[in-house]
C-alpha cells in the first residue's frame, strides 16, 4: 500500500456527514460578504452604460461630487472609448449610504454618442448588419472532422436535418457580485465573494499595481458563484480605487439588475445538424453547423456531437458577437447545450428506427469504461425509474394531461491539481487544518474537516478548518468541479505527514516502532491492539511546547478524472395550455470516491433544479430593438420556486479504487434534455430550442396536429 | 431614492387632505407596489400617504353582500369565511396573488391600484405612453405576455389585478372618496381602456382621490367558476385566468357574466363568450364553446398568439369548474 492512499474501511468518508456550518447559515450567523460591515464603512455604486454600444462622448462627475454624502468618484471608461453593452461600467460614485451612493450615481453626467448595435443572433449574422466588432461580428470558431461523411451518409437508412438550440441565461447567484474593500496604508483588505480568494489577491495586485503580499483577500462564506466569480472584476477594483480615495472602507455589492448585465451568463448555441443512421440503430454520420453567442466579444464553443459515437462526422462552429454581457464560465461549460443539440436528436433517430430510447442510447456508446458508466447507469437507472412502463411517443392517455418519460446522458473532467495545505497538531490536542481554498456552497469546509478527521481517528469535530482565505496554503480557484479533487489529496498528505510526527512521539511510550501504530476512535494504538494506546488528547501532551507543524500537498494517486451520469425526467404537459411541469427526476451519478455523502448529493439536487430552471424557466431576454434587457430582476426572470421543484431521486456510484473527482458541475448537464424528451415522449411533438416556454410546446403541438411532420 | 415626506393619517378626511400638495403624493398600502416603483426610479413622490389605518374590515351589507375595506390584508380576504362561501372566485384568486409574504402584507385597495407589470413600463431605460413618452415598446419589441384582447389602443398592458377579475364579474363596486365627497364606481367602469389622453393611469381614480372599499353585491343564485393558467406554479404572474358568474335556471344558464384577465389592459369581459353560455345547458360542450365565442375577439400581437389558446382553455376550464366537471 502506498503511503499516501485512501483508507480501505473508512470510518467517515462516504458516510451522510451534515454540513459544518449548515446551523450557522440558517440561523445566519453566518456572514458573507454582503454582511460584512466595517467602522466608517461607505458604500459604492458603479455608473453603467443604458446603451448597447455607444462611444463615451464626456463624464462629468461635479454634480455627483457635490450630492450629499459623496465621498469619491471615478471616471472608469475614459472618454473617446466605446461602452459595448448595456451595463458596461463607465463611473463610479461612494456615499456614506446606499441610497445615496445610488442617488449620487444617476447625477454623473455622461455623454454617449449612439452607435449601431446587434440585439440579437439573427441581427449580427444577417447580410446588412452593421460592422459593429473590428474583425467581423461573426468569428470561425473550432471545427472537426473525422471518418468518411458521404460513406456514412450512404450507409444511413434515415437521416434527420433539423435546427437545434439553446438560449442565454444568466448565473442569477444569489448573493451578487462584490466586495468590502478596506486599506491600511498600502494593505489592501477585500472582503470578496468569490470561487478564487487566492487569485482574488492576485488580481486586485495587478490591477492596482501593488505587491500581492500587501493584499488580502477573504471568503468565510459565499452565496453561489457557479463560475462567474473568479476574481475582483471591474466592480471590485472600482471598490478598492473608490475606498483609497475616500480613505474609508467601501462596500459595493453589485444590485440584480447588474449582476443580470453584467457578471456572465451561459452562451446560446445553436446547430443546424444532419444525421444519419442505419436501419439497424448504428449511427453512420453527423454533420453540424453551429453558432452561438458569448455577447459582445467571447467565444460560445460546445462539445458536438455529445458522448455517442459517431464515426463519420463534421463539425463547424462559429461565434457570433452581439452587443451585450460577456459570458462566463457556468456550471459545465458547454455541455448542457452539447447534451441537448445532441439528445433531442438521439430520440428522433431512435423513432425511425422504432428503437427504445435507452436501447438505441446503449448501441451507440463509446467503449465502457471507469469513467464511462453509461451503460451500467443506463440499465439499472431504467428499473428504477419505471422505464418498462414508457409507452411509445405520444401518451394515448385521453384529456389534456399528457405524461412522458425521457433519458439523457453527461460526462465530465473533475480532476485535481497543485494545491497545499498545512497542519497543526496542538499539545491541547488541537488539530488545525489549513489551506487557501474557499467553500462556494458546495461543503468544502466540511470535506476537509472529514478527511482531516478519518486520518486522525477523531470525529469531524475534533478538527478546526481554516479556509477562505488568501494568506492560507495556495490553492485553485473553485472551478471546473476541481476542489474536492484538488483539496483532499493535500489535507491527506499534510494529515498522514503529521500523524506519522505525532506516532515517533508516541511510539516510544508504548515500546513499539511507530510504524505499528493507527489512530482510530480518537485513539493512538498498536495496529490490532485497540487497548493498547492512549487517547488523542494524551498522545498530544508528548507534543511538547513546538507543536507539529507540517505541510503537504496534491500528490498523484488520491484523485482521479472523468466522471459520468444518466438522468431520467418524467413530465406532464398540459396540451391545452402548453404548460410543462416536471414530476420526477432520477440522477445517476459518479465522482469516484465519496467524501461526504449528504454534500455531493447536495450538489446533485442544486444541480438538477438549476437545470429545471435553464429547461423550462430562465431566458435572458434583450428587447430585439434597443438592445437593452427586458427582464433584469427575478419577477419577470423566472425561476423555479418550491412547487415546480419534482421528486428527485439521487443515486451516487461511490467508487473508492478511482480517488477524489468533483461533482459541482456534471448533475446539471443532462437534466434539460431528459425533460425535454419527456414532453416529446408525451405529446409526440418534438421541441428543438430551450426554454421549454408554452408557446414553443402549444406550437410544436400545433404543427403535429395538423399532419406536419413533428 | 427621492426623499419623501410620510403622512400617516388617521381618517378617510385626514388621508385626502393629504393628497393634496404642489407636488406628488402617492397612496402606501402594503407597499408591494409603490416601494418597487420608486427603487427603481419609476416614480419618485414628494410624499407618501400610509392608507393601511384606514378600513380593514369585511363587513356583510344589509341587502346580503359584502363591503371590503381597501386596507384589508389579502392574507385576511382568502381566509374570510363568508366572502369564501359568497364570492368563491374571490377568494380563489387572493390564494393565487404573489407568495404567501406578499400576501402577508399586500392589501385589496393595492392589489386593484397597482400599476402594470409589464417590463417596458417597470424599466427606466424604457420611456413609454405610460412614462410620458411616445410609443409602447413592446408593439415591435418583446410581447410575448402582453395583452390579446384591447389592442386598439396606444398601450398594450395586460391590467395586472388579480382581484379586478372577480369584483367585475360579481358586479362589485368600489367607493371611492375625495374633498369633493364620496361616489360609488362600478368595477366594471372603474378600469379605462387606454387612450392618448388617459395612458397615464388605469382606472377612472382622480389624482386626490381614494378607494376605500370593494362592495359586493348578494351573489344571487350563481354558480362561479375560476381558473388561472400560469407558468410556473410559485410565484408567477398568470399568463390568463378567467372568472364566469353563472345565475341559474335550474341546470339553464340564466345569464353569464366571463371576465378575462392577464389578456388585456383592462378586466375584459367577454360578451361572445356571455351569449355563448346563456340559455345553454350548464356542461362540458358549452364550456368549450364559450372558450371559443370567448377568443373569437383576440387580436394578438407579434409574440403572443400562444395566449388565445391559453385564454380559451381558462374560459372553458372556469366554466368547467363552476359546472363542477374536473377539468384536468
Amino acid at each position: 500500500v502506498a503511503k499516501y492512499s485512501w483508507p480501505e474501511k473508512p470510518a467517515l468518508l462516504g458516510t451522510p456527514i451534515k454540513r459544518l456550518d449548515g446551523p450557522d447559515k440558517v440561523t445566519g450567523r453566518a456572514r458573507y460578504s454582503y454582511d460584512i460591515n466595517r467602522p466608517g464603512m461607505i458604500y459604492g455604486k458603479v455608473v453603467r452604460s443604458p446603451y448597447p454600444h455607444a462611444r463615451v462622448v464626456s463624464v462629468d462627475l461635479a454634480a455627483a461630487q457635490k450630492a450629499p454624502g459623496v465621498k469619491a468618484a471615478m471616471v472608469y471608461r475614459e472618454p473617446g472609448t466605446q461602452v459595448m453593452y448595456q451595463g458596461d461600467p463607465v463611473a463610479a460614485v461612494a456615499a456614506d449610504t446606499e441610497e445615496r451612493a445610488r442617488d449620487a450615481a444617476r447625477l454623473v453626467r455622461v455623454r454617449y454618442e449612439p452607435l449601431p448595435h446587434l440585439a440579437n443572433v439573427e441581427q449580427a449574422m444577417a447580410a446588412d448588419a452593421p460592422p459593429v466588432f473590428p474583425n467581423g461580428n461573426v468569428r470561425a470558431g473550432a471545427r472537426d472532422e473525422t471518418g468518411d461523411l458521404a460513406a456514412g451518409f450512404a450507409n444511413a437508412a434515415h437521416t434527420v436535418d433539423e435546427t437545434y438550440s439553446t438560449h442565454v441565461i444568466t448565473h442569477v447567484c444569489l448573493e451578487t457580485h462584490g466586495c468590502v474593500c478596506e486599506w491600511d496604508g498600502e494593505k489592501l483588505t477585500a472582503w470578496i465573494s468569490t470561487q478564487a480568494v487566492i487569485q482574488s489577491a492576485q488580481q486586485f495586485a495587478q490591477a492596482l499595481g501593488i505587491p500581492q503580499s500587501n493584499v488580502h483577500c477573504i471568503t468565510q462564506y459565499m452565496g453561489g458563484g457557479f463560475g462567474s466569480k473568479f476574481g475582483p472584476d471591474a466592480q471590485g477594483i472600482i471598490c478598492a480605487k473608490l475606498a483609497k480615495q475616500a480613505n474609508a472602507p467601501v462596500k459595493l455589492m453589485l444590485d440584480r439588475k447588474e449582476e443580470h448585465l453584467d457578471t456572465g451568463n451561459r452562451p446560446s448555441a445553436t446547430a443546424h445538424i444532419r444525421a444519419g443512421v442505419s436501419s439497424d440503430g448504428t449511427l453512420t454520420a453527423f454533420e453540424a453547423d453551429s453558432w452561438g453567442t458569448g455577447g459582445a466579444g467571447a467565444p460560445s464553443g460546445f462539445p458536438l456531437p455529445y458522448i455517442y459515437n459517431f464515426p463519420n462526422r463534421k463539425r463547424v462552429h462559429k461565434d457570433v458577437y452581439i452587443n451585450a454581457g460577456l459570458q462566463r464560465a457556468m456550471r459545465a461549460p458547454g455541455h448542457p447545450q452539447g447534451c441537448f443539440l445532441t439528445e433531442i436528436l438521439m430520440d428522433e433517430l431512435a423513432d425511425h428506427v422504432k428503437m427504445d430510447p435507452v436501447a438505441f442510447r446503449l448501441r451507440n456508446l463509446p467503449p465502457a469504461g471507469p469513467n464511462a458508466m453509461w451503460a451500467q447507469y443506463f440499465r439499472d437507472g431504467a428499473k428504477r425509474f419505471g422505464w418498462d412502463k414508457r409507452h411509445a411517443t405520444g401518451d394515448p392517455t385521453p384529456g389534456p394531461i399528457k405524461t412522458g418519460i425521457g433519458v439523457s446522458a453527461h460526462r465530465w473532467g473533475g480532476a485535481g491539481r497543485g494545491s497545499h495545505a498545512h497542519v497543526d497538531i496542538l499539545s491541547d490536542g488541537t488539530a488545525v487544518v489549513k489551506c487557501g481554498t474557499q467553500d462556494i456552497g458546495t461543503g468544502t469546509r466540511t470535506i476537509v474537516a472529514i478527511v482531516a478527521a478519518e486520518t486522525f481517528g477523531l470525529p469531524v469535530s475534533g478538527v478546526k478548518v481554516e479556509i477562505g482565505d488568501s494568506t492560507l496554503p495556495f490553492s485553485g480557484g473553485s472551478g471546473g468541479s476541481t476542489t474536492a479533487a484538488s483539496v483532499t489529496p493535500a489535507i491527506r498528505v499534510a494529515c498522514i505527514d503529521a500523524l506519522d510526527a505525532l506516532f515517533a512521539k508516541v511510539a516510544p511510550t508504548l515500546g513499539v516502532p511507530p510504524a505499528d501504530l493507527v489512530a482510530d476512535g480518537g485513539r493512538i494504538h498498536v495496529k490490532g491492539n485497540a487497548s493498547k494506546g492512549v487517547s488523542w488528547k494524551d498522545a498530544c501532551k508528548l507534543i511538547g511546547t513546538e507543536p507539529i507543524a507540517v505541510d503537504g500537498q496534491w500528490q498523484d494517486g488520491l484523485s482521479g478524472a472523468g466522471t459520468s451520469g444518466v438522468q431520467f425526467a418524467e413530465a406532464s404537459v398540459d396540451i391545452e395550455t402548453g404548460i410543462v411541469r416536471v414530476t420526477r427526476i432520477l440522477a445517476m451519478q459518479d465522482c469516484g470516491l465519496i467524501v461526504d455523502k449528504l454534500t455531493a448529493e447536495s450538489q446533485a439536487y442544486g444541480g438538477v433544479i438549476a437545470a429545471i430552471n435553464f429547461a423550462l424557466f430562465e431566458d435572458r431576454i434583450l428587447d430585439r430593438v434597443t438592445g437593452q434587457m427586458v427582464n433584469p430582476n427575478m419577477e419577470w426572470y423566472l425561476l423555479a420556486g418550491m412547487s415546480d421543484v419534482p421528486n428527485i431521486d439521487i443515486v451516487l456510484n461511490n467508487m473508492p479504487e478511482r480517488g477524489v473527482i468533483g461533482i459541482g458541475e456534471p448533475p446539471t448537464v443532462s437534466t434539460a434534455s431528459a425533460i425535454a424528451n419527456a414532453v416529446r415522449n408525451a405529446t409526440g411533438a418534438t421541441i428543438r430550442s430551450l426554454p421549454l416556454h408554452p408557446h414553443k410546446v402549444l406550437a410544436a403541438i400545433e404543427q403535429v396536429r395538423a399532419g406536419g411532420t413533428n | 431614492l427621492k426623499a419623501f415626506a410620510y403622512v400617516n393619517p388617521a381618517s378617510e378626511k385626514e388621508a385626502v387632505a393629504a393628497l393634496k400638495t404642489d407636488g406628488t403624493a402617492m397612496l402606501i398600502g402594503g407597499g408591494q407596489d409603490l416601494l418597487a416603483r420608486m427603487k427603481d426610479y419609476i416614480d419618485s413622490p414628494e410624499r407618501v400617504v400610509n392608507v393601511k389605518g384606514l378600513d380593514a374590515t369585511i363587513a356583510a351589507t344589509p341587502d346580503g353582500g359584502m363591503r371590503i375595506g381597501s386596507a384589508v390584508k389579502i392574507i385576511d380576504l382568502f381566509e374570510h369565511a363568508q366572502v369564501a362561501k359568497l364570492y368563491p372566485a374571490v377568494n380563489a384568486a387572493a390564494i393565487e396573488i404573489g407568495t404567501p409574504q406578499i400576501r402577508n402584507q399586500a392589501t385589496v385597495g393595492g392589489n386593484i391600484n397597482q400599476r402594470p407589470r409589464c417590463w417596458y413600463y417597470r424599466n427606466e431605460e424604457f420611456v413609454c405612453y405610460k412614462k410620458g413618452g411616445s410609443r409602447c415598446f413592446a408593439v415591435n419589441g418583446e410581447n410575448q405576455y402582453h395583452a390579446i384582447f384591447g389592442n386598439e389602443g396606444p398601450s398594450h398592458i395586460v391590467h395586472p389585478s388579480s382581484l379586478a377579475v372577480p369584483l367585475v364579474a360579481y358586479g362589485a363596486k368600489f367607493r371611492l372618496v375625495s374633498s369633493a365627497g364620496e361616489r360609488e364606481v362600478a368595477a366594471a367602469d372603474y378600469f379605462t381602456r387606454p387612450t392618448l389622453q388617459n395612458v397615464l393611469k388605469e382606472n377612472v381614480l382622480e389624482d386626490e382621490e381614494i378607494l376605500t372599499h370593494v362592495i359586493l353585491p348578494p351573489p344571487g343564485n350563481v354558480k362561479t367558476g375560476h381558473y388561472e393558467v400560469r407558468y410556473k406554479a410559485s410565484h408567477d404572474w398568470p399568463l390568463a385566468f378567467t372568472t364566469v358568474v353563472l345565475a341559474m335556471n335550474g341546470s339553464t344558464i340564466q345569464s353569464a357574466r366571463v371576465v378575462l384577465g392577464a389578456v388585456a389592459p383592462i378586466p375584459w369581459r367577454s360578451k361572445p363568450a356571455e351569449e355563448a353560455l346563456t340559455g345553454k345547458p350548464l356542461n362540458e360542450m358549452t364550456a368549450a364553446a364559450a372558450g371559443e365565442a370567448a377568443v373569437t375577439e383576440a387580436a394578438p400581437m407579434s409574440g403572443n398568439a400562444y395566449k388565445v389558446q391559453i385564454a380559451k382553455t381558462a374560459v372553458k376550464r372556469a366554466v368547467m369548474n363552476a359546472a363542477g366537471i374536473k377539468t384536468v
